[in-house]
């Protein structure tokens, strides 16, 4: 019994010994969520600079913050590039901020993704819209305009909101914490603005959108077809339903001429399968078809998921594969599929003059985001 | 491929060692039954890596050896660790057992091999399928159990075995040991270390072939190990251990690249390991000498195996923010900023394991085999589970007892009763059969495997950027364990100059688990934002799922020619065929395909030579070869089919018995320069650089002085070896 006796000893110091190694990971936690608040208030901090320094030097005191999911191209850069210059013009009164949504984007778009048309390595540093926003508070500009630049309001969008409303409510860690008083009087002045995406209001936005891509398309409308490549939103239940605008864009193009077509490369049901049986159904079974990203910029989707062209894009086994360009598709069906492009790249919708334009009228009608805040201090 | 391995070494001890203490005849195995047995007796068919095949190949990692002297396994190397497959199946299947001690931790699916170090081996044991009653139904594919070298001569033993070749690499090993009286300590350091390679700086990355990609086949990397083990042995009847060690490994990435889709990295990766175990072994009677003691064995042991960035670039990651520390971010998934020589924790696996079991000589010539074990896992991942940690366990109750009351059946029949906490109660049994005639052995085989999803396939989700391709994986709480049935059959003929062995197998496995591709719609809500990674289509959602069902059957032959006392040929081939079945469910129709990474014809051979010239000096040469034929992949290509031949020289100075020996050996790896240049991402079939040297020197201090345990002398023994 003494010999078991020393065994089960045994076993019993080692399981006494564990909770040291346990112990071990807790300074390990601590020590990265030490490391985390520093980050993260370093990096307010560095928006907040940068901000500050813009405000000083232009002395203007309306922000205008405009969210777009990102890309790592520069042709979209330079979309981005054109885009602030028009807000700029629209808003001769405002210091206008680009921000990305997506870390991936803002990641590779600091590392240097891509090249530009010369095969130069283009480096870009852009920055989170929720730390920019809190810099924009920090700088206490006295009217904030944040514009979606997204298509449809889908989830995207509505991180967009909450992170309107997280600044509203101060929501920060502690040591960051905006003035209230600000905020206070923001909501007061009722100086807060939601600019909604492009395809916000499907009884005007649709069909001005609708009118302005026929006032661009209209000649390769009358040649054949014009399919548009949305992207799609995941429309689960706590997101916002937004996938239908791009069946009331179709809807509301083909009144103008029947051979436009909205498909996308995310929405269940519309694929560039369905973009075609729908063509089929009208007795569209061959001829030109034009392709066009309905994004705001032309970035990975654009040049590869529709105008991808060779056998990297295409698997005949598989032909409604989502790896599987729309080009491809469309030629192996016997269309002609084409690409305009300027340059040398397809184009998105910020591109587009008369598209960007209803996304400033967007801002410029910017509805105030009324009980977005709420006192961190109700009781004082 | 088991009997390709059992035979070479049979074969090499047989070669020209004047010295030689032991027989070819008399090697032991314990790793299928858990009971010590010759050889060419074991019940179970066994395939040995002798320590003899060990020093005359000379290879620097566990790779090399299994894939240089087996026909079995097939490796590619990748960021994390080690892919291997044996008969088809990957490392989830696949029991890798240090001192019949699990080996713990992986990353995406892949082992960190480094932690062996494979100048500290005495031999390696594989047992295919999950015929093992005692090591768990889920070694579905097989078990491969690494027995270490134990110094316990009395006095003081000391190594140090430096090797260094191309590419910078270099492999240190050095071990202390002592025994005093009742105490003994072994004290063993290793350290690994290459700078990789590129085989090519051609990929395929966002739908253009770049040229200039510094993406390498093998990634830079450095590792080192500390570990102890104390023993005490109070009384004849009593032996305690306790052991702990510590591992760290880090694989640098380049920092050259210029496409940040492919070939730029914002961090490096980090692992540490740390282990601790208690234990001890009871003779429960004084018989005497040399018959066989019942004996009793308690072991504890807890394993970590931690996974960290650590970041060479200012980074953008979402992270999951918990803890009042975070105000009003608290609970939110967040975009934090992380600087360089800043880490951040992805995951960190920890499991604690206690195992009470018995050895017992029955009348009528049975040996009883008990135990129960209980094992406990705990996931850390703060970013990478919905909740920051997942936990399991199980529990298992397991008999086994072996017949041998007829000299010409030996009979073994198993049972494992597993209790999970997720999927309940279930039962596997194990039965195995062996027929001796003359030098020729027959075995039949059965045995049942039920595999219960891991934490890490239950709840774990990442973003995964391999290059140019980024994939969502996504743990799935709706899994089924998976079983498996396999089937054995082996004929042997064990002659004195001659030793030959054929065995066919088919392993069906239900409701296998794979990672599989699932529309992005399938990833949970509130992290799709964060997933979606650069906004292209690159992202590929894949989720775990239950494949319907999956078989390999595979055929192996070994044999072994000793041509002359000094020379021997040695030879293995592995066929090998998969199929599995699996619902599209965009097609919603089944399809079958192959599994990834199968190659129907695998190979190995090798002539040994081996002659001491004097009493002072010994030569060795080993000249071998293996190869494979096409792997098979669903995406990004095939790997190509190779051939490698390879030489080893080994130089044995000094007498034995004398306080010093030394060893140079030199070697050349890949003679003919095989290199294959595919483009990444696609699969190659073998990762080599071409032709590689390498040079070795070791020194050994020994003043120790053999003792013989007197209870143990009928067989060798190897302490503990069989927990």
């Amino acid at each position: 019994m003494k010999k078991i006796s020393s065994l089960i000893l045994a076993a019993a110091a080692f399981c006494l010994a564990a909770p040291m190694f346990t112990a071990c990971s807790d300074d390990d936690k601590n020590e990265t969520i030490n490391n985390i608040v520093y980050n993260i208030v370093s990096e307010y901090s560095y928006n907040d600079s940068i901000v500050a320094a813009q405000k000083a030097k232009s002395k203007k005191d309306v922000a205008v913050l405009l969210v777009a999911f990102g890309s790592t191209w520069n042709n979209a850069f330079l979309a981005f590039d054109k885009t602030k210059a028009a807000y700029e013009a629209a808003f001769p009164q405002a210091d206008v901020y680009v921000s990305f949504s997506s870390d991936i984007c803002i990641n590779r778009a600091s590392a240097g993704e891509n090249t530009d048309d010369n095969g130069n390595i283009v480096k870009r540093d852009y920055y989170e819209p929720r730390y920019l926003l809190h810099a924009i508070g920090a700088a206490k500009y006295s009217k904030i305009y944040v514009q979606s630049l997204q298509v449809i309001p889908g989830e995207e969008f509505a991180a967009v909101v909450a992170s309107v409303k997280k600044f509203m409510n101060n929501g920060y860690i502690a040591s960051v914490h905006l003035d209230d008083a600000y905020l206070a009087k923001l909501e007061k002045d009722e100086a807060i603005y939601l600019g909604l995406p492009l395809l916000n209001d499907p009884d005007k936005d649709v069909p001005a959108v609708a009118e302005e891509l026929n006032n661009l398309y209209k000649d390769e409308a009358a040649q054949g077809v014009v399919a548009f490549m949305g992207h799609g939103n995941p429309d689960k239940y706590d997101t916002f339903k937004a996938n239908i605008r791009y069946t009331q864009l179709e809807k509301a193009l083909q009144k103008l001429n029947p051979n436009y077509f909205v498909g996308t490369v995310d929405m269940s049901g519309n694929y560039k399968q369905d973009v075609m049986d729908r063509m089929q159904d009208k007795k569209i079974n061959g001829g030109k078809v034009f392709l066009h990203a309905l994004m705001s910029i032309a970035g990975d989707h654009a040049h590869n998921d529709m105008a991808g062209e060779g056998e990297d894009y295409w698997d005949e086994e598989d032909p409604t594969s989502e790896d599987n360009s729309w080009f491809e598709f469309f030629k192996y069906y016997k269309y002609e599929p084409e690409v305009p492009v300027v340059g040398k790249h397809p184009q998105g919708l910020l591109e587009l003059e008369g598209i960007r334009n209803v996304w400033i009228e967007h801002t410029k009608h910017a509805e105030f985001l009324e009980d977005a805040y709420h006192s961190m201090y109700p009781e004082e | 491929m088991v009997a390709a391995v059992a035979l070479v070494c049979l074969a090499l001890p047989s070669l020209a060692q004047d010295s030689l203490r032991t027989s070819r005849m008399e090697e032991v195995v314990i790793t299928g039954t858990g009971t010590q047995h010759l050889l060419k007796d074991a019940p179970v068919q066994t395939e040995v890596i002798s320590r003899r095949m060990l020093d005359s190949y000379g290879g620097k990692s566990i790779e090399e050896i299994l894939s240089g002297l087996t026909a079995s396994f097939a490796f590619s190397e990748g960021d994390m660790g080690s892919q291997m497959q044996l008969g088809g199946l990957g490392n989830a299947y696949i029991l890798i057992l240090i001192d019949g001690k699990r080996i713990h931790g992986d990353v995406g699916g892949e082992n960190d091999l480094g932690l062996i170090d494979p100048h500290n081996i005495e031999r390696i044991e594989i047992v295919k399928g999950a015929q093992s009653a005692l090591y768990g139904s889920d070694a579905m594919a097989g078990v491969i159990n690494i027995i270490t070298k134990k110094h316990t001569e009395a006095g003081i033993y000391a190594d140090n075995s430096t090797r260094y070749g191309t590419h910078n690499d270099l492999r240190q090993h050095n071990t202390l040991a002592f025994n005093i009286g009742k105490f003994g300590s072994q004290t063993n350091f290793q350290l690994q270390r290459n700078d990789g390679w590129q085989n090519t700086a051609e990929e395929f990355a966002e739908a253009t072939v770049l040229t200039d990609s510094k993406n390498k086949t093998v990634n830079k990397f450095r590792n080192w190990q500390l570990a102890e083990r104390l023993t005490f042995k109070p009384t004849n009847a009593l032996e305690l251990y306790a052991e702990g060690s510590y591992y760290k490994k880090n694989i640098l990435r380049p920092r050259n690249g210029r496409h940040p889709s492919c070939d730029v990295y914002t961090y490096d990766l980090r692992y540490n390991n740390a282990s601790a175990a208690v234990g001890g072994k009871w003779f429960l009677s004084d018989a005497a000498l040399g018959t066989q003691r019942n004996y009793i064995t308690l072991d504890a042991d807890w394993n970590k195996h931690a996974y960290y960035y650590d970041y060479t670039a200012r980074t953008y990651e979402y992270v999951l923010l918990k803890g009042e520390e975070y105000g009003d971010l608290d609970g939110e998934w967040y975009s934090v900023p992380m600087f360089p020589g800043q880490s951040k924790l992805q995951s960190d696996q920890q499991r604690a394991m206690a195992q009470l079991k018995g050895i017992f000589y029955l009348p009528g010539e049975n040996t009883l085999n008990a135990g129960v074990e209980h094992r406990y896992d705990y996931l850390n991942a703060p970013d990478r589970t919905a909740t920051g940690t997942a936990s399991d366990w199980t529990s298992a109750l397991y008999v086994q007892d072996e017949f041998n009351r007829l000299r010409w059946l030996n009979l073994t029949a198993g049972l494992r009763l597993v209790e999970n906490r997720n999927f309940g109660l279930r039962l596997t049994p194990k039965v195995s059969a062996m027929l001796a005639a003359g030098d020729f052995r027959f075995r039949l085989g059965w045995s049942q495997g039920f595999k219960t999803p891991t934490v890490k396939e239950l709840h774990y989700r990442y973003l995964h950027v391999m290059g140019s391709s980024t994939f969502f994986n996504i743990g799935n709480v709706n899994l089924s364990p998976q079983t498996s049935n396999y089937y054995s059959a082996n004929a042997e003929y064990r002659g004195s100059k001659v030793t030959a062995s054929v065995t066919g197998y088919v392993n069906k496995l239900d409701n296998m688990i794979a990672l599989v591709n699932v529309p992005v719609g399938e990833i949970p809500a509130g992290v799709t934002t964060a997933y979606l990674g650069d906004g292209s289509d690159n992202v590929q959602a894949r989720m775990y799922k239950n494949m319907d069902d999956a078989r390999t059957w595979s055929v192996d032959a070994t044999l072994s020619y000793r041509l002359v006392k000094q020379l021997s040929l040695t030879a293995a081939y592995s066929y090998l065929d998969t199929e599995a079945h699996l619902y599209d469910a965009a097609k919603d129709r089944m399809t079958t395909v192959t599994i990834d990474g199968m190659a129907h014809h695998k190979w190995s051979a090798a002539a040994t030579y081996s002659h001491a010239f004097c009493p002072r000096y010994k030569l060795g040469v080993n000249l071998s070869t293996r190869g494979s034929s096409t792997r098979f992949y669903q995406n990004n290509g095939n790997g190509k089919a190779f051939q490698i031949w390879r030489i080893n020289i080994t130089h044995d100075l000094g007498k034995a018995g004398r306080l010093l020996a030394y060893r140079l050996e030199v070697g050349v790896d890949n003679i003919f320069n095989f290199v294959d240049r595919t483009m990444h991402p696609y699969h190659l079939g073998n990762n080599t650089s071409g032709t590689t040297v390498h040079a070795t020197f070791t020194i050994k201090f020994n003043q120790g002085k053999r003792v013989n345990n007197p209870i143990t002398s009928t067989k060798q023994h190897l302490n503990n070896e069989e927990d």
